[in-house]
């Protein structure tokens, strides 16, 4: 049963897939728990300085500043478990939080209607990179020009605001559970759903851990870059949202620096670049775990000089033990 | 002249990795020419004196990238700003021996960076897309704690030598053809260079042809960062220090090696071709300055142009490269 072909089968269509692709027993299981340990104890230290942070208000100042860094990190994991990889992201909701925030307190329509044309123009860039036979990083680097030019075009410097209802949703406060939890759950778990428990997202899968088995399959290579990347598209829309209303203005260039801290999530969830593993519940935790070490650092006073080098650190720690773990199996 | 010498010829043109790059340069040059109303010559020279920086820090990339297996460096930028920093903070600006010194400092740390990068992807066998950008985090942060510490200027030597010009082109563009020149020999026609190729076609088989893999890739990092550091120093003496003067060429970096026509997956690359990326992309930016549209349409008709250009290269290309390139 070591053969490739078999391996990869097994692997692309086991029902929990996702953060094992291999086997949910033993030390890998310790790679799903991986950023859900980091989280809890960035969380805990934070609670350690700041008693606050335990309140229901505290929770939800903490990790509403979390929302748009899950976002992308889940859009990130779709095009990452495909095999490939988007520096686009960061861009892509800077545009989509520009078009909310000019478009849709006046005109929703209009808005909406953008809104949905970005999200076919992502899918597109799918198809392109499909049928040009391209580097993927090259074309969604390519396109995040595109996005960034067309972003200042609508706002050179900041400007906007969010609509009432957006703010009102961000803003609410839900009983028992604070709204940002809320949100990352309704992140993860329709993600997560799709790509473990839908056709598409088991296709998916099949594609990103072995392109030519699952084509010969009969799996069409094209229909299925082209929903991952819409599927990356609607997630990088309610990235742009969540910025939108975070911000109460629309500021295009200020999300670029979510690229890189997106792909660093999705490792830090499980991803592999090598395509075929896909967790969505594992992005969201590492992009918490990546957004609560930032938070940590600025909560006890660190210049922010430090918090790249942190992210750095974080990123190589987790990446040798991972392997140490794998190695220890083999 | 058979038909068949005709086609073969005609598939060999077609078949240079870095044919519509060069197209693409000389219609972005030409059309410079006419809407600049500066002649084609002064254009040229403008975009010329930073192509340097450029086509430095692409030879690194190239050779990371021509490893394979997931290589590349992300780190470049990084190092560039790091480098530059060190240089100056060592040389305190300085003259003669402690410019030196700096240039020697700066280069050492881009080295230091090389280093932990291999021994992240060898031992501790990260995948080196993370490794790079781990390490390059780390270096950044390292760049902005130190900028608040380093004081001084750009030492004047090194200055006067990046606005050198001779012959009317300034003279690290003409130090350039011969360090490609060597480039391309080493590349080519060297153990390191043909190890770093077989590498990139079939690592299995490159190890068990007795090739010095773990040597090789670690060599490979260390002339990346070696590259990216004396490219960073000398962009700082030509356009001045600023903690950020890397970032654009991560992506640009990247973007050079494959428009020039070199594999992303590795195995094959080619020097001509990182000039023809490297032309392409600066005169890309020099066009739009000078189209006027502003920071916008400036980003906006960058992206177009790249995507048009993989476009019309992966689509132009004869039938049998793109087989084998699929493979």
């Amino acid at each position: 049963v070591r053969h490739p072909l078999m391996l990869a089968v097994r692997s692309a269509f086991q029902p929990w897939g996702a953060a094992s692709g291999v086997q949910r027993t033993g030390p890998e299981r310790l790679r799903a728990w991986i950023p859900a340990i980091a989280a809890a104890a960035l969380y805990l230290l934070i609670i350690l300085f700041q008693h606050g942070a335990a309140t229901y208000s505290g929770v939800t100042l903490i990790f509403s500043g979390t929302v748009p860094l899950c976002a992308a990190a889940v859009a990130e994991m779709f095009v990452i478990s495909l095999g490939d990889i988007d520096v686009g992201i960061g861009y892509f909701i800077g545009v989509c939080n520009a078009v909310a925030a000019k478009f849709l307190v006046g005109s929703p329509v209009v808005g909406v209607f953008v809104l949905a044309g970005l999200v076919a123009a992502y899918s597109m860039l799918g198809a392109l990179i499909e049928i040009g036979k391209m580097p993927s990083i090259l074309a969604t680097l390519g396109a995040s020009f595109i996005w960034l030019g067309v972003g200042l075009a609508i706002y050179p410097t900041p400007g906007g605001a969010a609509p009432n209802w957006l703010l009102t949703i961000y803003g609410s406060n839900p009983p028992f559970v604070p709204f940002p939890i809320l949100a990352l759950i309704g992140l993860a778990l329709p993600a997560a759903w799709y790509v473990r428990r839908t056709r598409g997202g088991i296709l998916l899968r099949a594609m990103g851990s072995n392109r030519a088995a699952a084509v010969g399959a009969g799996i069409s290579p094209l229909r299925r870059r082209i929903m991952c990347y819409a599927l990356a598209g609607v997630f990088g829309v309610i990235g742009g949202l969540a910025v939108t209303a975070l911000a109460d203005s629309g500021a295009p260039s200020s999300s670029g620096s979510l690229t890189l801290l997106a792909i660093a999530a999705v490792v830090l969830g499980g991803g592999e670049f090598s395509g075929g593993i896909a967790s969505a519940s594992g992005a969201v935790l590492g992009a918490v775990a990546v957004e609560l070490a930032i938070t940590f650092l600025s909560l006890i006073n660190v210049s922010s000089s430090y918090q790249d080098g942190v992210v750095g650190i974080i990123l190589l720690s987790v990446m040798a033990l991972r392997v140490m773990v794998r190695g220890r199996k083999a | 002249m058979t038909v068949k010498t005709i086609t073969r010829r005609r598939s060999a043109i077609m078949g240079v990795p870095w044919l519509w790059t060069v197209i693409g340069f000389l219609l972005e040059w030409v059309v410079l020419g006419l809407i600049a109303g500066h002649g084609m010559v002064e254009t040229m020279d403008a975009t010329l004196s930073y192509v340097p920086f450029l086509v430095l820090v692409a030879f690194g990339q190239m050779f990371v990238i021509t490893l394979g297996n997931g290589n590349i460096d992300l780190s470049i930028p990084d190092v560039m700003s790091m480098s530059a920093l060190v240089a100056v903070g060592v040389s305190g600006g300085g003259s003669g021996v402690s410019t030196l010194e700096g240039v020697v400092v700066g280069v050492i740390a881009g080295l230091v960076v090389g280093l932990i990068n291999s021994i992240g992807i060898l031992a501790l066998k990260i995948p080196p897309i993370v490794c790079t950008l781990a390490v390059g985090l780390l270096a950044e942060s390292a760049t902005l704690v130190w900028s608040g510490v380093v004081t001084g200027t750009v030492p004047g030597t090194l200055m006067s030598i990046t606005s050198a010009r001779v012959g009317g082109i300034a003279a690290i563009t003409w130090v350039c053809v011969p360090v490609s020149c060597l480039v391309a020999l080493l590349l080519h026609r060297t153990k390191f260079g043909r190890s770093v190729q077989a590498i990139g076609q079939n690592i299995q088989a490159a190890r068990l042809a007795g090739i010095n893999v773990t040597g090789t890739i670690t060599a490979t990092y260390l002339l990346s960062g070696g590259l990216a550091a004396i490219s960073g120093i000398l962009l700082a003496a030509y356009g001045g220090l600023t903690v950020d003067l890397g970032t654009p060429y991560l992506l640009m970096s990247v973007a050079a090696v494959v428009l020039g026509g070199s594999l992303i997956s590795g195995g094959r690359s080619n020097v001509t071709g990182i000039w023809a990326g490297a032309l392409f992309l600066s005169f890309a930016v020099t066009l739009l300055e000078v189209l006027n549209t502003g920071v916008a349409g400036q980003d906006i008709g960058e992206g177009a142009l790249i995507l048009a250009l993989l476009v019309v290269m992966r689509v132009a290309r004869p039938r049998s490269v793109r087989t084998e390139e699929r493979g």
